[in-house]
Order: C-alpha cells, then structure tokens, then sequence
C-alpha cells in the first residue's frame, strides 16, 4: 500500500516535470531558442582581450596591494624579485593574487615566467578568458 | 638549485586548494598554514630534509584535497560573517529591523 502511494506520487512527480518542455514546445519555444541559443552561442565564441591600459592598471594595483611591496617602487616593468624584494614564494602568492583578480588559472609552466609586472600584463592581454 | 620548481608547484597547489573550502576558518586557516609551512623552512638546505619535508607536504596535500571535498558535502548554507560584504550586511540588517523611524 505505501509503496503504490509511493510509486504514484513519484509518477505524478515524473509527469509533472516532464510536461513543462512539452508545453514550451508548442507555444513560444521557437521565438526564445532562436534569441537564447545565440546569445549563448555568442559568449562562448567571443575571444574577449581585455584593454591593455585596464591589465595594467590592474596588475598594478594587486603588485601594490601585496603587504610586503612598497607601493611607491611599483611601476609597470618592475622585476618581483630584483626590484621589489620579494621571495619565490611571494612570487607564487602574487600570480596566484593575479588569477583571483583575472579569474584564469595559470598553468605552472606559465607561472614558472611570470616574474615581472611586465610578463604578467603581457600573460594576461593575451589570454581569451581573462575578465 | 633543483627541486625548487616543484616546491613552488606544491606550494602554489596548496593555496590553489585552501580556497576551494567552503568555510571561512577552514580557507583562511589552510592558506595561512602553507605560508608559515613553506616559509619556516625556507633557508633549508639539507637534502635529506628536503626530501623529508617534501613527501610531508605531499601527504598533506592530498588531505587538504580531501578535507576539501568533505567540507563541501556537510558544509552550512549559511555564510560566515567574514564572507559577506559589509553593504549587503547592512542592507539586510536594514530591511529585517523591526523599528523604524516613526518610533519614538
């Protein structure tokens, strides 16, 4: 008895899903997948570069934020390790900063070159997905 | 010096790791332990304890991947304070506050 009640509600459940694509299906459905699957469409294909000037300026900004940089040192072809003082390891943290701030992920290869403002900003301008 | 390249690998896959916790405590904890970890041994020179050291870090990094992966499984939908920009904190604050102005 409980597992009939059981087995209907989980088919009511089942059908009650299953119609709403059936409805969209005849009525506009048409008229929003033309509109929708371009403008999906198009995000994915789009390669959007950011703005060099906008890279810099915001490379620059994470270098002066990072707590043992003197932000007056910080220019946009500054060596991390020659002309600011820091380690490798703060190397690491800062080009982790820059994949939180650009929302890429850097492979390790890459990240391995990255030791200047420079490098980063020219890293950055030329890879798609950064945002 | 050799080995180097693969510290900084592990290191950075550590902090790659601490922010994947969906807990504040948690996150900021892993990233502050892999700091003071990599730094206190720094200088090190010996490679027997390098070698030592760096099959610890790997240990550890496999269960940091997999504390990360539990946390997520029993982790509270509600945010730490510490997760929550300030004006949307104030916002909400406002908008549940019982007294308004018309209140003496």
């Amino acid at each position: 008895m409980v597992l009939a009640g059981l087995v209907a509600s989980v088919t009511r459940g089942v059908l009650s899903r299953v119609q709403i694509p059936v409805n969209l299906q005849q009525s506009g459905l048409q008229a929003v997948g033309a509109a929708g699957s371009l403008s999906i469409w198009r995000s994915f294909a789009k390669g959007t570069y950011l703005d060099k000037n906008e890279v810099t300026d915001r490379v620059l900004n994470v270098v002066k934020h990072f707590e043992k940089v003197d932000e007056n040192k910080v220019n946009p072809s500054v060596n991390f390790q020659r002309d600011l003082g820091l380690d490798s390891l703060d190397t690491v943290e800062v080009v982790m900063a820059f994949e939180e701030e650009f929302g890429v992920e850097i492979p390790d290869a890459e990240a391995e070159k990255i030791l200047s403002t420079n490098e980063a900003i020219e890293y950055i301008a030329s890879h798609p997905q950064a945002k | 010096m050799p080995g180097t390249a693969e510290v900084r690998s592990l290191y950075r896959a550590f902090l790659r790791e601490s922010v994947k916790f969906p807990n504040y405590n948690i996150r900021e904890y892993v990233k502050r332990r892999a700091t003071t970890g990599f730094r206190q041994h720094a200088t090190e020179k010996d490679t027997a304890v390098l070698d030592s050291l760096r099959q610890q870090a790997q240990a550890d990094l496999e269960v940091v991947k997999r504390q990360a992966i539990v946390y997520h499984l029993y982790s509270r939908k509600q945010k730490s304070v510490m997760d929550i920009p300030l004006a949307t904190m104030l916002e909400e604050q406002a908008a549940a506050a019982p007294y308004s102005q018309s209140s003496s």
